[in-house]
């Protein structure tokens, strides 16, 4: 080899290796969510017991070809979640060889839907089956990325009877167009939680109305040293609407019109300041203590706060006094408001019948009464089925854990989430302009007006 | 500067096509995940198209209809003013902390393993982890930041995220504990390469300690601050992570700057058309401030 064919040689190996590396460069954003996967061998508790043949919902229905469906799913609890599904799913595949179910981890709820997003957008295929937010249902049909489910409900025996048993608090972000198009999975209500201890201790009742609840904040504020109540506002919408919805009025009418600038909603915005305007029972202006809320109300440098009921079982850890658990008190004695939250079951667009067939599989299998109990209590989700109270496991639970079952019952009095055409801007439109009210930038009327001017216009194009 | 670069040896003639084969491969990268994106968005920017309107998802030419939107839009104006007080804010911070750390950990001293380490690790740490961390750090009542600032005698606010004025504050005093140890790198590396034998002739002459830095050892980093300036210019445009997990742009949009703004448009709100116009007034406002640097430092250098 003379010395020119040896630098022709190195310059063609140097292309080479780049351009693969350029092309690797490109696979790696579908490729990486794959890789986050918990490890394969750990294998949860809930493998072990084999769910009885009785229970299987069609077993002989499983198809001959193998299948394998991707189920992207966010964590959003602290929970072991990614653990939790690995049993669900070695229990599955036991029952229907032919279908291996891959479980991503994609993040948080953004994140899947981010996900999702760019994969169908960039040619790729999405997964059969993801979580997602149960409010993101007109964005997802809108953007044509999810099936209805009426067909498999249909196929299914007993699909009417499984649908009923759905809490319909729950199915109701299920529902569009007069069809479903998702299947309650982990959900979740805005729950008011109270140091019961403090209560008795100062001879306070639980509240049922805006004013007792102020009152018992006020009473229960020590200076420098406890509030009478944290209410983050962060990301205020979901807490801020059992306000709203406990005075009489939901932020949200119909998927293209809101509610804003209704004068019982800008009371409820009112009542919100006032409880740290007037009442100096509550921190002031916008509170960025999502995190940690729960934490200062189990140390007691918070007499009440109003936080997720997904954090019950982080608190009931940490609280080493009697933990109270209720809805929101509304504006007259004895009415009291809670909203739902939490991720559905979606599936995708641009996947095989087959592999849409299995996922639908999966969904029925890890809803059966015995898993959403099991979910819910290991991970402090409410069960999505009102059967999953009947079974033993979460009647010993509830015997145990009686706030779970105090929770359940809260769905009574749940309004429906923020959820409409347009959900991104219109949400981002709200929260702007609430968080201008209790920062005290705008009256809580010049703010919702304004709110509700700029929503309008946003939704004008879906009218 | 007194670096002379060697005379290039070319004993034996290269193929005439052979620095093109070489240059090829960064070139192809360049076109296919610089230029071409950045042809598509000034394309896809002249069309309406929202991903979550079933009527508008196919794109319709609009012209420069994306482009007066954002021209009315109040929020744009906000976005921004946010992003000129945040870059102008946090750069120059940046590089100043940047230099005195290198200052600092530059001389022999005892322990100053573990004041490198310190200054450095910020930038180790990724920006999702160092920003939950400053979420503790910025709690009110018993936050660390908090805590220290209360020691120092202020009585301020302590709502550093929900309070509008102090918001856009809070996301840059974490932009600039990130950055400056990732900077101080460069003018440590710069420090070392000086020659020891003008300061050696400045010290004779009697030239104090601070004239030796001002009058010697900071212009000829000039070249390291040059470069310095522009990867923190990129930076303070391109990292806004802490900005997801601190504030989400809130409250009210006091926090949001225009990377954080077009993340939004685009996958909140949908709106594809929106979204490739703002990623062009980006290229531009980048470009611009690139070609400056670029122009500046070649008559300097002249």
């Amino acid at each position: 080899m003379t010395r020119k064919t040896v630098v022709y040689f190195v310059a063609l190996l140097l292309v080479l290796s780049m351009a693969l590396a350029g092309c690797g460069q490109k696979a790696t954003p579908t490729a990486a969510p794959a890789a986050t996967q918990a490890p394969a061998a750990t294998k949860a508790p809930a493998a072990t017991e084999a769910p009885a043949a009785t229970e299987a919902p069609a077993a002989t229905e499983a198809p001959a070809k193998p299948v394998t469906i991707e189920v992207y799913y966010p964590v959003a609890v602290d929970a072991p979640i990614a653990k939790i599904l690995k049993g669900y799913i070695a229990d599955f595949e036991k029952q229907y060889p032919n279908i291996t179910v891959k479980p991503v981890f994609a993040g948080g709820y953004g994140d899947v839907k981010t996900t999702i997003q760019t994969t169908i957008e960039g040619g790729g295929k999405p997964p059969a089956l993801a979580v997602m937010l149960a409010a993101d249902l007109y964005d997802l049909v809108n953007a044509d990325y999810i099936i209805p489910l009426d067909d498999f409900i249909k196929a299914s025996p007993d699909g009417q009877a499984y649908i009923d048993d759905f809490f319909p608090a729950f199915m109701a972000n299920s529902k569009y167009d007069g069809k479903i198009w998702s299947i309650p999975f982990q959900r979740s209500v805005v729950t008011l939680y109270y140091n019961a201890d403090l209560f008795e201790q100062e001879g306070i009742q639980p509240p049922d109305s805006w004013q007792a609840l102020a009152e018992a904040a006020q009473k229960l504020t020590i200076p420098d040293k406890r509030w009478g109540i944290e209410w983050p506002s962060g990301w205020p919408y979901w807490l801020f609407q059992p306000l709203a919805i406990g005075n009489g009025q939901n932020i949200i009418k119909s998927p293209t019109e809101v509610a804003f600038d209704d004068p019982k909603v800008i009371e409820a915005v009112q009542f919100y300041i006032d409880l740290s305007h007037k009442y100096h029972a509550m921190p002031e202006g916008v509170q960025k203590n999502w995190g940690n809320a729960p934490a200062d109300f189990a140390k007691g440098a918070a007499a009440m706060i109003v936080h997720s009921s997904g954090s019950l079982r982080g608190i009931l850890k940490q609280a080493n006094f009697k933990v109270g658990v209720m809805a929101v008190p509304g504006k007259q004695p004895g009415t009291y408001a809670t909203v739902t939250g939490g991720g559905n079951f979606y599936i995708l667009k641009g996947v095989s019948p087959e592999e849409q067939q299995a996922a639908w599989k999966f969904i029925q299998f890890v809803t059966q009464p015995k898993y959403a109990a099991d979910f819910s209590i290991q991970t402090g989700y409410i069960a999505a089925r009102k059967s999953a109270y009947d079974t033993d496991a979460m009647k010993a639970y509830i015997q145990k854990v009686p706030q779970a079952g105090q929770i359940k019952d809260m769905l009574q009095y749940a309004g429906a989430e923020l959820s409409c055409m347009n959900l991104g801007k219109v949400r981002n439109i709200f929260h702007k302009y609430l968080q201008a009210a209790y920062n005290g930038e705008m009256t809580p009327e010049e703010a919702m007006k304004q709110a509700q001017k700029e929503a309008d216009e946003a939704l004008a194009m879906f009218k | 500067m007194t670096a002379v670069s060697p005379p290039l040896r070319r004993s034996r003639k290269a193929p005439a096509w052979l620095p093109y084969v070489l240059i090829s491969p960064t070139l192809l990268i360049v076109l296919v995940f610089t230029a071409w994106p950045t042809v598509q968005a000034i394309y896809t920017s002249f069309f309406r198209q929202y991903l979550n309107i079933a009527k508008f998802r196919t794109p319709t030419f609009i012209g420069l209809g994306n482009y007066r939107q954002l021209l009315t839009s109040a929020d744009f104006h906000e976005v921004l003013r946010n992003t000129a007080i945040y870059v102008l804010g946090t750069v120059p911070a940046s590089i100043v902390l940047a230099f005195l750390f290198a200052l600092l950990v530059n001389r022999a001293v005892k322990g100053i393993g573990l004041a490198r380490l310190s200054f450095f690790y910020p930038t180790i740490l990724p920006m999702v982890s160092a920003a939950t961390i400053w979420m503790f750090f910025f709690t009110p009542d018993y936050g660390l930041f908090n805590t220290f600032l209360q020691s120092l005698g202020y009585h301020g606010p302590q709502n550093w995220l929900g309070n509008p004025h102090l918001a856009l504050l809070a996301v840059m005093i974490v932009a600039v504990w990130k950055q400056a140890g990732y900077l101080m790198i460069f003018y440590l590396a710069g420090l070392q390469n000086l020659p020891q034998d003008v300061f050696e002739a400045a010290s004779i002459d009697g030239a104090s300690w601070w004239t030796q830095l001002w009058k010697i050892a900071f212009p000829l980093l000039r070249r390291t601050t040059l470069f310095v300036s522009t990867i923190a210019v990129i930076d303070a445009f391109q990292v806004v992570d802490h900005i997801f997990v601190l504030t989400q742009g809130g409250p009210s949009q006091s926090s949001s700057v225009l990377l954080y703004y077009l993340w939004q448009v685009r996958f909140e709100d949908q709106n594809v058309g929106l979204a490739s116009a703002l990623t062009v007034v980006l290229i531009v406002i980048m470009l611009a401030i690139t070609v400056t640097n670029f122009l500046l430092s070649e008559r300097e250098g002249a």
